[in-house]
């Protein structure tokens, strides 16, 4: 489990090469999509689905990337190589958790 | 103005990318958020810069590198291929498969900015030499068409030449040449054949200019040394027009050689048999004959049509190639036009 997300604003803007409206874009669409992007791995994971689980875990770990955030994104690539490997029976914890951290992003982008 | 198409499943990544692609100026982003859809744009349009994401439902980017690039002139378009750091198996992939480049996520914007960039330059020397090509090629057709032209109009003289020291005219080798491109038709050979029989036919008596006038403008019937002067013309139209580098003028030598050359073997000046006749010559011997004898002249009357068909098909096999003949009357309706549209007192097109 990774620790707790802390946002690192200057990394993610020097690779935006400090364009603060971009920035700011990418966190609105970020809180936009959030609740989909949760529910749609959720989803994957209920119907059985390592194709779409493991497609979604990609998702997740190029967001969460995005956003600075190389535990998540760990914990996001550690779910898509199993989903690829077609093992996802045990990866109900790992879903929840991949949930979890979406929204703990997703707060501290909002407070930040 | 560039043409950016980028392909992502993901909105957050289309926006991101779109808004650098905005920030590099001058480039119109195009943004598909399915691959097939994507596939589906590009057969009606070109883009100058392809950016596709790896992971996507129904159609992976590798998968679409490959589409994008089988669709016919598609396959030197710039493309940038997204994907993750873990990734390099794919990225291998994606550039074995067709990728220009690729660009890893999180996206930075100035590997970004760089690497889009190369890529729109590379495009625009692409469209430079292109448009250099192209343009070279319009002026080369251009500049080769004048000199077929010429070309074309010089071969018309020169027969014009041999013909004015004949009573014949010059609407006699406008006739005779497009009868002859009548026969090419019905025998089916193909355009490029068609129409060189028909530039090359109206040099068939171009060796006449080296006919002694005494001979060649005699009233009467030639004795029989007389005759053997003027089958020389054969020989000495094909010494004046072979070796040369123009397919017209090879074609018009092998005319000029053996047009009077007949399918038994009787003809001059060498005797040749059915097919060992040159085709371009049992053509013209076809179109030849039936116009001289259809043509009035000073020492003749000129035949009915009816009677020079007689003639023609009581020669078929003896005289003139059987197929010929048939490909002949089978353009009947053109070679009554072709009589019409070229008359002994009009003036003869050049």
């Amino acid at each position: 489990m990774a620790e707790a997300f802390v946002l690192d604003r200057g990394s993610i803007l020097e690779r935006l090469g400090g364009d603060e409206e971009i920035y700011a874009m990418m966190v609105d669409m970020y809180l936009q999509d959030v609740e989909n992007n949760c529910t749609a791995i959720a989803a994957a994971f209920t119907q059985g689905d390592a194709a779409a689980l493991r497609r979604e875990a990609h998702t997740i770990k190029g967001l969460l990337a995005t956003f600075s955030d190389d535990g998540g994104a760990v914990d996001a690539a550690a779910v898509e190589h199993q989903a690829r490997l077609g093992e996802i029976d045990g990866l109900g914890d790992a879903v929840g958790g991949l949930q979890q951290r979406l929204r703990e992003v997703a707060a501290v982008l909002k407070a930040g | 103005m560039h043409t950016v198409l980028i392909v992502d499943d993901s909105d957050i990544n289309l926006t991101l990318i779109k808004a650098l692609v905005l920030k590099l100026g001058d480039c119109t982003p195009v943004l598909f958020d399915h691959p097939v859809a994507a596939l589906e744009w590009c057969r009606s349009n070109v883009p100058d810069l392809v950016i596709v994401d790896y992971m996507m439902p129904d159609m992976d980017g590798l998968r679409f590198i490959s589409a994008f690039r089988a669709l016919h002139g598609r396959d030197e378009i710039p493309m940038l291929m997204i994907t993750a750091n873990d990734q390099k198996d794919v990225r291998y992939d994606a550039l074995l498969g067709g990728a220009n480049d690729f660009l890893t996520k999180p996206i930075d914007r100035v590997e970004f900015s760089a690497r889009a960039r190369n890529m729109l330059s590379l495009r625009t020397g692409q469209k430079f030499l292109a448009d250099r090509a192209e343009h070279l090629s319009a002026l080369v057709d251009a500049r080769t068409e004048e000199i077929r032209q010429r070309e074309k109009e010089l071969i018309f003289r020169i027969s014009r030449a041999a013909e004015f020291r004949d009573p014949e005219t010059g609407a006699h080798i406008q006739r005779m040449a497009h009868y002859s491109q009548v026969i090419a038709v019905g025998l089916d050979l193909s355009p490029a054949q068609q129409q060189l029989v028909l530039e090359a036919a109206p040099m068939h008596d171009v060796g006449k200019i080296g006919i002694p006038d005494y001979i060649l403008l005699k009233p009467g019937k030639l004795t029989p040394e007389e005759f053997e002067v003027m089958k020389g013309h054969a020989r000495i139209g094909h010494e004046l027009l072979k070796d040369s580098r123009s397919e017209i003028m090879k074609a018009g030598a092998e005319v000029a050689i053996s047009h009077h050359e007949k399918y038994d073997g009787t003809g001059y000046p060498h005797g040749l048999k059915g097919n060992q006749i040159p085709l371009f010559g049992r053509i013209v011997a076809v179109a030849d004959v039936f116009d001289a004898l259809t043509s009035e002249r000073p020492y003749k009357r000129a035949w009915s049509l009816e009677d020079a068909c007689k003639f023609l098909e009581d020669g078929r096999g003896k005289h003139f190639d059987p197929l010929c003949i048939e490909a002949f009357l089978a353009g009947w309706d053109q070679v009554l036009e072709i009589r019409q549209r070229f008359r002994d007192e009009e003036a003869p097109q050049i």
